[in-house]
């Protein structure tokens, strides 16, 4: 007969109270946000109740606890915590079932089993698991974009043109007194679907390059109506409101970027302050849920990296104030030209992707390789200049944690440059001159800059794939079945974050550029991110080896975000440069009666009523915007001497907890 | 006390006095698998520690023969475990331990010569342990070491006596980026 120590049969005060902690336990384990639960899966997780006399009931009560959450909710996410050992090796566990399971804790175990990131946090190190919940945070992004763009702009302009209405449509001969220097027929005819027999590889061709079928269809510029619906109590501007709806998506992803960059950087502000980052490693670094001699060994060269890592920064800081005149000209000049270099390598792929572009706009026999030139040469690009990079950095001997960042900023110049340039030299050749010399191969330059972006995005994917198949699963085939010497120097291939993240980011900027010429980029872009996900996480768990370099996770998840919004910007400078200097095509799109996109706004709000024009006009005068400025000044100015003054206060209060402590520990 | 102040609907009272009991025999079967048939009807009969360690849980860790040790109450001293402490090892790790638990289970795990403080020695094996002892590269050489206790203490050795006591200790984990929360 079994005898447990602790049967719950009376409901005394201690049982009860103990039954109520249950339940919450129970029914609202906590749903942490991702970084919590990357943070908290160590050894040292939070307390609510004190610790009291009664240790052992308490004990008994606390495991019953954690086990009780465990078993009601979820029994799948242990499981799931076996996976690292079970990839190889006999020693893992085997018939965990759910009591051993609970045995060790991990805290973050409540929270979602299905993404399965939880494996990766065992075997693969924080920062990996950052780039996940990166990639995850763009594909929500994303996808509210999509219902954004198409909640204002797709549906309506479904609807209208179901309905039929034509109401507004300014014609071509409307326009041509307008403008009458861009009076040419041939510049308002723009019918791109091919006439005749079709060769069945077509369609594949059209899918890819977003040509045919797909050029005059929702997914592009061209194909929306400048339709104006005006009622008496129903009004409708679409090209206003395309224009609007870009602007809004552009803010939109300006406020998810800082919403989620804002508790990053209380975070990395509040580890930075705690000076005590090698205490800390030794203390609470290990993780007691490494199961199985793998994990527990790449958990040990982590925590071995760290320290090296942090003991290297020292030195180099020692070093670095012990160095005299000469020696730091020698190393300041060598980072110049090294600088120098990189820029140089940065300039020639950039020039490459000029001399590509042009090449594409000649028709050849090898229609969809030419088509396709532009693309493989920027991603090619992409994959050789950050090894060169890679190379440089090391002659360049910065700090270990400065390395990294450089590495981030230069390949971050790389890519968006690189985009920009793409995107800017498609702008050139699709747009008409701005004398009105229309370039008549270009019906429509919009949809020819909307298939550019698409072609980047799709390229971007498919390459990834590729990568996946033919090098990063052959490669892994080879390493583990032959013992050369060779396969071993080569080894299995390490998961780097800093060049995926930009990956991300530099796809996210091209769908940025392209969102106002294919507004459907952000649902294709989801898609692909959704893809990218599953893609990433097979080749991690399959094809990778653990990166035996990590670097802090807290600071660089930061800094990814920081990246991004770099990106925006750029973005930003060529959605303005599109609105308000080029001219857009006449044949085609919402604008297509305009000088400028810009011009539908001034027309729109001669329209409003006198009241809300002299309101309007009230708030961009003088009399309006200096008093806010001076406001604005006055505020900030409070708010800055607060933020000093609270830093004081905290300074003080750290200097009298120290103090506390000390009387406390004699 | 009785029903007319509960918060709880009778339903699932039962239900989780079903769940407790389930959860504490998993337990209870869990340390009998561990135990020889013959040894299992004895009342506080205690495995001894190289049996514990079979534990998948614990095979790997680095930690593995301290944490018996410190679990333990035999008077001998042999790492070897009875029920109650078995359990006590469990709730220690389960994620609902309070901190205290946690920092105070943590500290005796780390002072590895049980005398309370974790001096120059104990830091030097936590180090070793962290990093792994058998491989001879993961070893950080012995300036490394000096140079890591030497910053250990500046940052947590309050009272400036040359060791970490567990008041300190809690002190620096309380401070750890795991409870900005």
């Amino acid at each position: 007969p079994r005898k447990c120590p602790l049967r719950i049969t009376n409901t005394s005060t201690g049982a009860r109270a103990m039954l109520r902690r249950m339940k919450k336990a129970v029914l609202s384990r906590p749903e942490s946000s991702g970084l919590k639960r990357f943070i908290s899966y160590r050894l040292f997780t939070h307390s609510r109740f004190s610790f009291k006399n009664k240790m052992k009931s308490k004990h008994i009560q606390s495991c019953l606890l954690s086990i009780a959450g465990r078993c009601n909710k979820c029994r799948s996410p242990l499981r799931s915590a076996e996976d690292p050992g079970s990839t190889k090796g006999p020693n893992m566990c085997g018939n965990s079932k759910a009591t051993s399971e609970s045995f060790f804790t991990f805290s973050h175990c409540g929270a979602k089993p299905c993404k399965r990131l939880e494996v990766g946090q065992l075997i693969y190190t924080c920062g990996v698991q950052s780039y996940f919940f990166f990639l995850r945070f763009l594909v929500v992004l994303n996808f509210l974009s999509f219902l954004l763009l198409g909640g204002f702009v797709l549906i309506p302009n479904i609807v209208f043109r179901s309905v039929g209405t034509d109401v507004g449509n300014i014609t071509g001969d409307v326009l041509s007194l307008l403008f009458p220097h861009t009076g040419d027929k041939e510049c308002m005819e723009y019918n791109p679907n091919p006439q005749g027999l079709v060769v069945f590889y077509e369609f594949f061709i059209h899918l890819l390059s977003g040509t045919g079928f797909m050029e005059y269809s929702y997914m592009f510029y061209g194909y929306y109506n400048n339709t104006v619906v005006q009622d008496d109590n129903f009004s409708y501007n679409i090209p206003l409101a395309y224009l609007f709806t870009a602007v809004f998506y552009f803010a939109f992803c300006l406020l998810c970027i800082i919403a989620r960059s804002v508790p990053l950087r209380n975070l990395t502000t509040f580890t930075a302050e705690s000076v005590s980052n090698y205490s800390m490693t030794v203390f609470t670094g290990w993780d007691y849920g490494c199961l199985g001699s793998k994990a527990t060994k790449l958990k040990q060269r982590n925590i071995y990296y760290q320290l090296q890592v942090d003991l290297e920064e020292e030195r180099l800081k020692k070093h670095a104030a012990s160095l005299t005149l000469c020696s730091k000209v020698i190393l300041y000049s060598l980072r110049v030209l090294m600088f120098l270099v990189a820029a140089g390598l940065i300039g020639a792929a950039i020039f490459a992707i000029k001399i590509a572009t042009e090449f594409s706009q000649v028709e050849g026999i090898l229609g969809l390789f030419y088509e396709y030139l532009p693309s493989i040469v920027i991603t090619s690009g992409n994959f050789l200049v950050p090894l060169l990079c890679d190379q440089i950095a090391l002659i360049e001997k910065y700090p270990p944690g400065a390395t990294v960042i450089m590495a981030l900023l230069r390949f971050a110049v790389f890519f968006l440059f690189l985009s920009q340039y793409s995107k800017s030299a498609s702008l050139k050749l699709g747009s008409p001159d701005l004398r009105g010399s229309v370039n008549h191969m270009l019906g429509c330059w919009e949809t020819r800059v909307g298939q550019e972006m698409y072609k980047l995005t799709l390229f971007d994917l498919l390459v990834n794939i590729a990568l996946l198949v033919l090098v990063e699963f052959p490669r892994r085939m080879v390493v583990d079945n032959w013992s050369c010497k060779l396969s071993k120097w080569v080894g299995r291939q390490e998961f780097v974050v800093p060049s995926n993240v930009l990956g991300l980011v530099y796809g996210q900027t091209v769908v940025w550029t392209g969102a106002l010429f294919c507004p459907l980029l952000p649902l294709i872009n989801t898609v692909k991110f959704v893809i990218l996900f599953y893609c990433k996480k097979i080749t991690l768990f399959y094809n990778c080896r653990p990166a035996i370099r990590t670097f802090r996770s807290t600071t660089s998840a930061f800094f990814f975000l920081a990246v991004l919004l770099f990106g925006w910007i750029l973005a930003l400078v060529v959605m303005i440069y599109s609105l308000a200097v080029i001219h857009p095509s006449q044949a085609c799109g919402p604008f297509r009666n305009l000088p400028r996109m810009w011009q539908t706004v001034p027309n729109s709000f001669y329209n409003l009523s006198k009241v809300t024009q002299d309101f309007l006009f009230f708030i961009g005068s003088q009399a309006f915007s200096i008093p806010l400025f001076a406001l604005s000044c006055v505020v900030m100015c409070y708010i800055t001497a607060l933020a000093s003054i609270y830093g004081k206060s905290v300074a003080l209060l750290r200097a009298q907890l120290k103090l506390v402590c000390y009387i406390y520990v004699k | 006390m009785g029903a007319t102040g509960s918060q709880l609907s009778k339903e699932s009272l039962s239900e989780y006095q079903v769940n407790v009991h389930l959860l504490l025999e998993n337990a209870h079967r869990r340390f009998t698998e561990l135990q020889a048939k013959a040894d299992r009807n004895i009342q506080s009969h205690r495995v001894p520690m190289n049996t514990i360690l079979t534990l998948p849980e614990l095979k790997s860790n680095p930690f593995r023969k301290r944490i018996c040790r410190v679990f333990s109450t035999s008077e001998a001293n042999d790492g070897s475990l009875s029920f109650d402490d078995f359990l006590d090892l469990l709730s220690a790790f389960s994620d609902s331990a309070t901190l205290e638990i946690k920092s105070h289970y943590a500290f005796r795990i780390f002072d590895f010569d049980d005398d309370g403080t974790l001096d120059n020695r104990d830091l030097e094996k936590l180090v070793n342990c962290l990093t792994g002892e058998t491989d001879e590269t993961k070893l950080t050489d012995d300036e490394m070491k000096q140079r890591k206790s030497g910053i250990l203490k500046q940052h947590s050795d309050i009272d400036k006596d040359g060791t970490v006591n567990l008041s300190e200790f809690q002190h620096v984990i309380s401070r750890s980026p795991d409870f900005v929360r």
